[in-house]
């Protein structure tokens, strides 16, 4: 297990983005599943871009329709309630 | 036959006899219409992410079923007719489904729980008694 240097290269190169769904199969996008569609989501309900989240193009599109489904159902939000004055 | 997915939330301020007439209701729309119920869950009373006619609380079912585009097409027509339900959502899981396949399976799953249950259940009563036992031991000496 090339562990150390490995770890070095990381001081030089950007680290490289993998797409979550894809490492780990056991991993499924489902609209009902909201605890894990909320880590894709920003504090201001927004849909964390591709770029950022490092997912590829083909979970981005899922994913981004399971939540488009889970808003819908309100089992999430569209945009974040207010904290009660 | 496809197979379908159904989810749909009922007003969540009505009483649960409301609720379980509505199951009912829709539920029978499915075998009215040749569809096959594999699976009804009741996710039960939930906080909604946002206001839905003036309420935050809905009453979520999901039903897994096997039907024809006309079932979908009813039960969707049914649930905009009935003011109870809030929000549904049907999806297509797969375009053919084995009826007898899918309800064996469903049946195995529901076995695989309760045997779960009841191998959990006994325990706890035996590290319960367990404790009880040492006490009226030390009590006696």
């Amino acid at each position: 297990m090339p562990a150390m240097p490995r770890r070095k290269r990381k001081q030089f190169f950007v680290r490289r983005k993998v797409c979550r769904f894809c490492v780990d199969s056991k991993l499924v996008i489902d609209y009902k599943d909201a605890a894990t569609l909320r880590q894709f989501i920003t504090e201001r309900g927004k849909i964390i871009p591709r770029r950022i989240s490092g997912n590829c193009a083909r979970h981005q599109r899922s994913l981004t329709r399971a939540i488009k489904q889970a808003r819908l159902l309100a089992l999430m939000p569209y945009v974040p309630s207010p904290p009660p004055a | 036959m496809r197979h379908y997915e159904s989810v749909w939330v009922v007003h969540g301020d009505l009483p649960d006899e409301e609720v379980k007439s509505a199951i009912d209701k829709f539920s029978r729309i499915i075998t009215s219409q040749g569809g096959v119920l594999f699976r009804l869950e009741e996710w039960g009373r939930r906080k909604l992410a946002y206001k839905i006619d003036g309420t935050l609380r809905g009453y979520y079912i999901l039903m897994d079923f096997a039907g024809t585009p006309t079932t979908v097409r009813e039960l969707e027509r049914n649930y905009r007719i009935d003011d109870r339900v809030i929000r549904y959502l049907t999806v297509k899981k797969a375009d053919k489904v084995d009826v007898a396949a899918r309800q064996a399976e469903i049946a195995a799953q529901a076995q695989a729980m309760a045997a779960a249950a009841e191998a959990e259940a006994p325990a706890p009563e035996e590290m319960a008694a367990e404790p009880g036992e040492a006490a009226a031991a030390e009590e006696e000496v």
